[in-house]
C-alpha cells in the first residue's frame, strides 16, 4: 500500500512547522511543504531551510512554493497525488491590514478550496482557523458553524470568519475539518517561547513599566493554549477516522481558563522576583474603558515614543475582546483526540512569563 | 488641627513670548510643533539673556503686589519664605564663572530667598529651600508650610514661591510637554481667606530618578491616579467629592484618560493656560488657580485638586477648598 501525501501550507510557519514534525513522526505519510515567496531567492532560502530541518526524512518531503496573492499558487503541486491537505498558511496578526487579510486569509483560502476540488483522491481538507473567527459574540460559543458574522475586533478575525463560510457555503461538499486555535501563549507547558505575539509584546510593556492602562474587564476569560498542545490535536485530527465536516474548538474550556485581571495578577507576581523590577516599584496596570485606551492609542502620537506607540498600536486590534466575556466549548475536540489534556493556567502563565523575564523577551535564549 | 488657608496666586512669565512654530526653527522642541500643538500647547514664554530665575521670582511678588494690594501690609509679616526651584541651579543666584576663577565656594551660596526677603522687606522672614522635587516643589512647599504652622503656633503667614528658567541653550520641552520659565507665588497662612488647605499627597519613586521620556509617559497614569485616589481617601472623600481639578499644564490628552479612568467630568478639569503659558516648571498649579479665580469659575464650597508629576520621579496633590473671602 502506497503512503498518503499529504500537503501542508505554511509548512515553514510556526503551526504548520511544527504540524508537519508530528506527521512526520507519527505516520508514514509523503508530505508535500508548501511554503510562500516572492521570488526564488526567496525560496531557495526557505527550501534549504526546510532541507537542512527535515535532513533525516529528505525522501519522504517534497517543497513547493507559490503566493495566495497570485492566480494559480498550487500550480507546482499535482492534484492528482494529494491525498489531504491542512491549510496553515495565514496572516495571524491582530494588526493585519484589510487588503491583505482579505489577499490571504480569505481569497488565499478560496485558491486553496478550489485547488482541493481538483484533488479527486482527497480525503480530508483541514483549514486551520481561529477561535476569534466568532468576533465579538459573547456567551456559548459552540463547535458548530458560526451564528452572523460580525462584529469583529480586527480584520484577521473577520477575514478567518469569512474563508469559513466560504468552506462551508462553497466548498461543503469537501471532506472538511475546521480547527479554531485559541492564542499560543507558549511553546510547550515548561512555558518556552518560541514565536512572540501581541501577549508577549503586553507583558514586556508592563514589565519595563511602559504602559500603565490595559483595556479590558478584569472578569474577562481568556483562553491561551500552547503551540505543542495545537499541533498534536491538528496532527491527530488530520489523519484520524473522526467524522467530516466537523468543528473543532483547540482550546481549554472556561473553567480551564483565566480570566485576565488573574493573568495580570500572575504576571505581577512573577516580575516581582525580579529585583530590577521591584525596585522601578512598577504598578499594576490600570484598566480602562474602551474608549479610554482608544484615546491612549490615539493620543501616544504626542504622549510617547516609538517603542510604547508600536507596541500599543499592536494591543490595540484585539482590545475590543478583552471586554467581551466568551465561553468556548470543546466537546468535540475533547471526544476525538487521544489525550486531551488541559495544563494548569496558573501554572502555565507563571512558566511563560518567568521564562520571559529570564530571556529578557528572547534577547537572551 | 488648625485650619490653614492659601491665599493671593500670583506668577511671572519668561518674557520673551514665542509660537512652537518659533521654539521649532530655535532648534527648541524634540517633537514636532504639530504634535504639541495637537496636545495643546500654543506659545510659550523664555527668558532672554540677562533675565535670571531670580528675576522671575520677583516678577511673581511684584503681580501678587499689584493683583492683592492688601498683600504689600502682609509682606513684612511673613515668617517663613519658602523658596523652591525645579532646577537645583536655579538655587544660586552666584555666578559659577567666578568660583571658578577665584576657588570661593561663596559664588555658589548665592541665596535667593535671602535676596528676596531683603528686596521686599521681608524682615521676620527666615528662609528655607526646597530643590529635589522637580515640578511639584510647588506643593510640596504648600504641604510643609502647612505642616510648620500646625507645628509652630507662633507663626502665621509663609510665602511659598518658585522661580525656574532653563539654561541658555536648553530645549524647551520635557517629557512631551512645552515649557516655558517662569514663577509663581502664593502665601499659606492662617486666615480664613482664599482656599482652605484640606490635604497633601506626594509619591517618590527614586529607582526612576533617571527614566528617560517613555518611561516617564508609562508610568504617569498609574501613578497620577494611585496619588489622586489616595489623596481624596486620606482626605475622606472620593474623586466624586471634587468640583474641579487645577493640573499642570501637560498633554490635553492625557488628562482626557485620566478623567475617563477616573470617572471624573473632563470639562472640570481646569487648564486655561496650557495654550498661553505651558507648562510652567513647578507653578502651573497656581498659575491656573489664578487664572480661574479671575474667571470666577471657582465657587465658595467647591473642592479642588491641585495634581502635579515631575521628574524624580514625583508625583504631588494638595486639596483646597475654596472659602467666601
Amino acid at each position: 500500500m502506497t503512503s498518503e501525501r499529504i500537503l501542508v501550507t505554511g509548512a515553514d510557519g510556526y503551526i504548520g512547522g511544527m504540524v508537519c514534525d508530528r506527521l512526520l513522526a507519527n505516520t508514514d505519510a509523503q508530505l508535500l511543504l508548501w511554503v510562500r515567496s516572492n521570488d526564488a531567492e526567496e525560496f531557495a532560502r526557505k527550501q534549504a531551510q526546510l532541507e537542512q530541518k527535515y535532513a533525516a526524512q529528505r525522501a519522504r518531503i517534497e517543497i513547493h512554493t507559490g503566493n495566495l496573492y497570485g492566480d494559480a499558487p498550487f500550480a507546482t503541486v499535482n492534484p492528482q497525488q494529494v491525498d489531504r491537505i491542512v491549510h496553515a498558511a495565514a496572516v495571524t496578526a491582530f494588526n493585519v491590514k484589510e487588503d491583505v487579510a482579505n489577499a490571504v486569509n480569505r481569497d488565499g483560502t478560496r485558491k486553496m478550496l478550489a485547488f482541493a476540488r481538483q484533488c479527486p483522491q482527497l480525503r480530508r481538507f483541514c483549514y486551520v482557523s481561529t477561535a476569534y473567527a466568532a468576533g465579538l459574540v459573547q456567551g456559548d460559543i459552540k463547535e458548530q458553524p458560526l451564528p452572523a458574522a460580525g462584529p469583529f475586533a480586527n480584520h484577521y478575525e473577520r477575514s478567518k470568519c469569512e474563508a469559513e463560510a466560504i468552506l462551508q457555503n462553497e466548498y461543503g461538499d469537501l471532506p472538511w475539518h475546521i480547527y479554531r486555535v485559541a492564542t499560543v501563549l507558549a511553546h510547550n507547558d515548561a512555558g518556552d517561547v518560541t514565536q512572540y505575539n501581541v501577549f508577549h509584546n503586553t507583558m514586556r510593556l508592563l514589565f519595563y513599566g511602559l504602559i500603565s492602562m490595559l483595556p479590558g474587564t478584569e472578569e474577562t476569560p481568556i483562553y491561551l493554549v500552547t503551540g505543542e498542545f495545537v499541533a498534536d490535536a491538528i496532527a491527530e485530527l488530520s489523519v484520524k477516522a473522526v467524522p467530516e465536516r466537523q468543528f473543532f474548538h483547540v482550546c481549554h474550556r472556561r473553567e480551564e481558563s483565566l480570566p485576565i485581571g488573574r493573568l495580570v495578577d500572575i504576571c505581577f507576581e512573577v516580575f516581582g522576583n525580579d529585583e530590577g523590577f521591584r525596585k522601578r516599584r512598577i504598578l499594576r496596570p490600570l484598566f480602562t474603558d474602551f474608549e479610554s485606551f482608544e484615546l491612549l492609542a490615539e493620543g501616544l502620537s504626542g504622549l510617547s515614543g516609538q517603542v510604547v506607540s508600536q507596541a500599543v498600536e499592536s494591543i490595540r486590534p484585539f482590545a475590543p475582546q478583552m471586554f467581551v466575556t466568551k465561553q468556548f466549548h470543546n466537546d468535540q475536540l475533547r471526544g476525538s483526540i487521544d489525550r486531551y489534556r488541559a495544563p494548569d493556567p496558573e501554572t502555565l502563565v507563571r512558566n511563560t512569563v518567568q521564562y520571559l523575564v529570564n530571556t529578557k523577551w528572547g534577547r537572551e535564549v | 488641627m488648625k485650619d490653614i488657608y492659601l491665599n493671593f496666586p500670583a506668577f511671572r512669565l519668561g518674557s520673551q513670548r514665542r509660537t512652537l512654530a518659533e521654539a521649532e526653527a530655535a532648534n527648541g522642541l524634540f517633537s514636532a510643533a504639530s504634535a504639541l500643538e495637537d496636545a495643546g500647547f500654543g506659545t510659550h514664554h523664555v527668558c532672554p539673556e540677562g533675565e535670571s530665575a531670580y528675576d522671575l521670582a520677583r516678577g511673581a511678588l511684584d503681580d501678587m503686589l499689584t493683583t492683592y494690594p492688601e498683600t504689600r501690609d502682609l509682606l513684612p509679616k511673613i515668617d517663613l519664605i519658602l523658596y523652591v526651584t525645579c532646577l537645583p541651579l536655579n538655587g544660586n543666584n552666584g555666578d559659577v564663572h567666578q568660583f571658578e576663577s577665584s576657588r570661593d565656594v561663596k559664588h555658589l551660596m548665592d541665596f535667593p530667598a535671602s535676596r528676596l526677603q531683603a528686596d521686599f522687606g521681608m524682615d521676620n522672614a527666615y528662609v528655607m529651600g526646597i530643590n529635589q522635587q522637580a515640578c511639584t516643589g510647588m506643593l510640596g512647599s504648600i504641604r510643609v508650610a502647612s505642616a510648620m504652622l500646625q507645628a509652630e503656633p507662633d507663626m502665621q503667614h509663609i510665602l511659598c514661591i518658585t522661580a525656574d528658567r532653563f539654561p541658555q541653550g536648553a530645549a524647551y520641552e520635557q517629557a512631551y510637554n512645552l515649557i516655558s520659565d517662569g514663577g509663581a507665588a502664593c502665601i499659606v497662612s492662617r486666615e480664613a481667606r482664599g482656599y482652605r488647605f484640606l490635604g497633601a499627597h506626594h509619591i517618590t519613586n527614586g529607582a526612576m530618578a533617571t527614566a528617560n521620556d517613555e518611561e516617564t509617559a508609562g508610568f504617569y497614569f498609574s501613578y497620577s491616579h494611585r496619588m489622586i485616589t489616595e489623596l481624596c481617601r486620606k482626605a475622606g472623600i472620593t474623586p466624586a467629592d471634587v468640583q474641579w481639578i487645577v493640573p499642570q499644564n501637560t498633554n490635553r490628552k492625557a488628562w482626557r484618560i485620566l478623567s475617563s479612568v477616573l470617572r471624573f467630568d473632563f470639562q472640570r478639569i481646569l487648564m486655561p493656560t496650557i495654550g498661553t503659558a505651558g507648562h510652567c516648571i513647578s507653578g502651573d498649579n497656581i498659575i491656573n488657580l489664578k487664572t480661574v479665580q479671575s474667571e470666577g469659575q471657582i465657587q465658595p464650597g467647591d473642592k479642588i485638586l491641585l495634581p502635579m508629576a515631575g521628574f524624580g520621579l514625583n508625583w504631588s496633590c494638595i486639596l483646597l477648598e475654596k472659602v467666601a473671602d
